[in-house]
């Protein structure tokens, strides 16, 4: 009975009627904080690529790094592409994101100092299947049991790896255990750049030994590695990583030059079509034969081409041992005879 | 009769099968039927790195996900021989002691749910709303937070965040009088709570019961008193009753919200200047670290290799808690309605229960994973 | 005429089962959280029974574990028509961080009964639920009801 009073008397007092016609949620709830993490944002623009963010994110699937196709106006851009199904929201990826703006945004930008890296090492291991020769020495040395055999071909299980080295020192082989530095992978292609232009440079600057240069006869040179070191410790300012990768690609590097004496030039003009990518060119204002020495490939056609052997194709061979001078080796090629002789 | 109740029911949240052995309206026994949660977190962990590691960690169990993640942290950090900064452990208490508050609030509120009353349901989870607010307001996540790293935590806070959280934490308190006094006194309640489900000290130290739940039964063990940061810095009281029953178990977890919410204000109050995050080192070693969950001690047995993790062990409280549920506090209950509240007070949390432990003849106890022993 | 009236009364009344098939309780805790007086589901005419006997959407939480792979599709058999079935949180739809060597998942849940609306998140907010549910549920259910003629 009390209960029907009450409703007679809420009903009468109309109160009802605009609770009723104003019924909804209040906006805090659908608010979020400041420091919310939602999935997150990803500014393609600043993407370089490196994937740490896929390296770095505990749920498989989360994100990918994909590749728009190339246009003519340049080369496709590379992003991260977030799939919210798989996404835990952690907002780890945003704070092992290199870029500076950020590409990933997540919430409020967490603490990010160099020190707190994920990748624990580093350099990562791999095998070159090419030079390998099976002998399995490493996977029976390897301590974590990180290395196995999946399909004929010796892997590294990254996971497992622990980065101690002993694998590279059982190697027989010399460069089919690599132990790569996985992070800044723009900055060594840098370097490396920087190493063989000026290399390449300083054969070139050599003009009058090249051409007095014998049939089987040798150039050496001792090239100083301090003319570049300068450089190089801008572009990577670790000394025994910078050091570390210009040994290893000088160790393998091998240069073709190409010369000739301009005066000797007879101008028949018969390698300017055989060049593959046109960069040969008769200059008639000034009567030379002219190489743009920017597009050349360094195939060797023109010299082989060329009737009065005017044209000299060189191949030059670089060592570095001791960390300080860069041991050159030049020396002209024998193509010619062997054409000959067939 | 068995009446089997599960593992999808209206009296139940999570996956488990209830198998309750009644005679007459009483019911007499119960046993539990695990087995529906189990993922094989520990496998999935082994060889990788703590950075994915603790995001896995904090999946264990989804209402004292912090817990979690502080003990991992902790076990990592004590291989390392880390120090963490002390703002950084000041933060972590007042995390810790905000998730115990939903923890709390929430185990009460699905026992009165479990009892049908659903008015201080609707008040205990009203309240808890506003400890999620702070907890999403601190990390950024209401329940996943990822607020902890090895070394510290992920962000800092300060005066912008604080306040807020004082101010929740003052509605927290003003509705828990109220709500506490309605429970506490109020007639029809207590007669389906007082003397019902009751467990004894013995039964509980023989039935491995931890948290509240032993408490509760007279137990003094919180592992908040031998923590660091606790025992240097904080003042608290341990919350001890003696009954058992289900009125006492209640009332513990409602009796320790006050001592958490002190413990905040104690920690807002004398948080140092300084860094919250450390860098750290990685060591291979092994370390056991135990820490209090809101549901009572959780372990973390880890062995490393390097940074990778390579072997690693969780003890949680919950399963210690279900079983001796089911062995003593449903005993003798007098109907089946009163027996799943009983389960209810226990504060069941199935997907923290889910580790498996085999116990061989020789009573040599070894953890295996679900797929070996089938 | 009767579809039409169908609808309106299908759309109004809309009850859930939360089936946690293997989950880590999170998403759960967050249905818990809705039935709160802040969010208050059942203004929307949502009430949250937990039987799948009178369900007319199951809220899937969790990865599909080994046991739930038969049961899964035992339950959803229970459920009277018409109904429908939501992944709530990335477990049923991807399996989460679970999915990875060494875990016991199944995931997703889409391979054992069919899935009408997934939330993603982990958890997804209570608001973001409510959203989802409210978006999709009652157009899904009378689309449903109509199918079955």
């Amino acid at each position: 009975m009390a209960s029907l009073m009450w409703y007679i008397y809420d009903f009468a007092r109309k109160a009802w009627a605009d609770t009723f016609l104003n019924a909804k949620n209040e906006p805090e709830i659908s608010q979020k904080p400041e420091r919310f993490r939602d999935f997150p944002k990803v500014n393609k623009e600043y993407c370089i690529g490196c994937g740490a963010c896929t390296v770095s994110c505990p749920s498989p699937n989360a994100i990918k790094l994909v590749r728009d196709e190339d246009t003519e106006e340049g080369e496709g851009s590379t992003y991260p592409v977030i799939t919210p199904g798989s996404c835990i929201r952690c907002g780890f990826c945003a704070e092992v994101c290199p870029t500076e703006p950020k590409t990933l945004e997540c919430g409020l930008n967490h603490l990010i100092l160099p020190e707190f890296n994920i990748i624990p090492s580093k350099r990562q291991y791999l095998v070159d299947d090419y030079l390998c020769i099976k002998c399995k020495k490493c996977m029976k040395k390897c301590p974590v049991d990180a290395i196995s055999e999946i399909d004929g071909k010796l892997v590294v299980d990254q996971l497992k790896c622990i980065s101690c080295g002993e694998c590279i020192e059982v190697c027989p082989v010399n460069g089919a255990m690599k132990a790569v530095f996985v992070e800044n992978l723009q900055d060594q292609k840098d370097l490396i750049l920087l190493c063989v232009n000026y290399l390449e440079d300083y054969i070139n600057s050599k003009e009058e030994d090249l051409r007095s240069l014998e049939k089987n006869g040798l150039l050496q040179y001792d090239v100083p590695l301090s003319e570049i070191w300068d450089e190089a410790l801008k572009i990577i300012p670790d000394e025994e990583i910078a050091l570390e990768i210009i040994t290893n690609a000088v160790n393998r590097l091998k240069i073709r030059v190409i010369d000739w004496d301009g005066e000797n030039c007879k101008k028949c003009q018969l390698c300017i079509p055989d060049c593959p990518t046109g960069c040969i060119s008769f200059d008639e204002e000034k009567d030379t034969i002219v190489r743009e020495k920017d597009r050349c490939l360094r195939c060797s056609i023109c010299y082989q081409t060329c009737p009065f052997s005017v044209i000299k194709y060189f191949i030059a061979k670089f060592s570095l041992d001791d960390g300080k001078n860069i041991h050159t080796t030049v020396k002209a090629s024998n193509l010619n005879e062997d054409l000959f002789m067939e | 009769m068995i009446v089997p109740i599960g593992p999808i029911h209206p009296a139940l949240k999570e996956p488990i099968r209830l198998k309750l052995q009644t005679e007459g309206e009483r019911v007499v026994k119960a046993e539990l039927e695990y087995g529906y949660v189990h993922r094989g977190i520990e496998k999935i962990m082994e060889g990788k790195t703590w950075q994915k590691a603790i995001y896995l960690s904090e999946r264990v169990c989804g209402i004292c996900s912090y817990e979690h993640t502080q003990t991992f942290a902790e076990t990592i950090e004590q291989i390392s021989d880390v120090d963490v900064p002390l703002r950084a452990q000041f933060l972590r208490v007042i995390t810790n002691e905000l998730d115990r508050i939903q923890s709390h609030l929430l185990g009460n509120s699905t026992f009165f749910k479990s009892m049908d009353h659903e008015t201080l349901f609707m008040r205990v989870l009203e309240m808890r709303e506003y400890a999620m607010d702070s907890i999403e307001l601190l990390t950024g996540n209401r329940v996943n937070m990822g607020w902890n790293v090895v070394g510290g935590v992920r962000m800092d806070a300060d005066e912008r965040h604080f306040e807020p959280i004082l101010k929740n934490l003052e509605i927290i308190e003003n509705e828990f009088e109220r709500t506490r006094a309605l429970f506490a006194e109020g007639p029809a309640l207590a007669l389906r709570c007082k003397g019902i489900g009751v467990m004894t000290k013995k039964e509980a130290i023989k039935g491995r019961a931890v948290g509240p739940i032993g408490r509760a039964s007279g137990i003094k063990e919180d592992y908040r008193v031998g923590h660091y940061t606790y025992d240097d810095h904080f003042d608290f009281k341990v919350i001890r009753r003696t009954e058992g029953d289900n009125y006492a178990r209640t009332l513990t977890r409602f009796d320790e919200i006050p001592e958490s919410i002190s413990l905040i204000r104690q920690a807002i109050e004398n948080i140092p200047e300084g860094e919250v995050r450390t860098p750290v080192d990685l060591k291979s070693g092994y370390a056991m670290r135990q820490n209090e969950a809101p549901r009572g001690e959780v372990t973390y047995m880890i062995e490393t290799n390097g940074p990778l993790i390579k072997n690693i062990s969780i003890r949680t409280p919950s399963i210690a808690n279900m079983d001796s549920c089911a062995k003593y506090m449903i005993r003798d209950v007098p109907t089946v309605a009163d027996a799943v509240a009983t389960y209810a007070t226990s504060d069941p949390c199935v997907a923290c229960a889910e580790r498996v432990a085999i116990t061989n003849e020789a009573g040599k106890t070894t953890i295996k994973y679900l797929d070996e022993v089938i | 005429m009767l579809d039409a009236i169908k609808d309106v009364v299908r759309k109004s009344s809309i009850h859930v089962c939360i089936v946690n098939c293997g989950g880590c309780n999170g998403c759960d805790v967050e249905c818990v959280a809705l039935l709160s007086p802040r969010y208050d589901l059942e203004q929307f005419g949502i009430y949250v029974h937990n039987n799948p006997r009178e369900a007319d959407v199951l809220l899937l939480t969790g990865a599909v574990t080994e046991q739930w792979k038969d049961n899964l599709k035992r339950i959803y058999d229970k459920a009277p028509e018409p109904k429908i079935a939501v992944a709530v949180g990335n477990c049923p739809i991807s399996g989460d961080v679970f999915a990875q060597e060494g875990g016991h998942v199944n995931a997703p849940a889409s391979n054992f009964i069919p899935v009408a609306a997934e939330i993603p998140g982990c958890p997804p907010r209570p608001n973001e639920i409510l959203e989802a549910i409210l978006a999709v549920g009652p157009q899904a259910i009378a689309d449903r009801g109509r199918e079955q003629k």
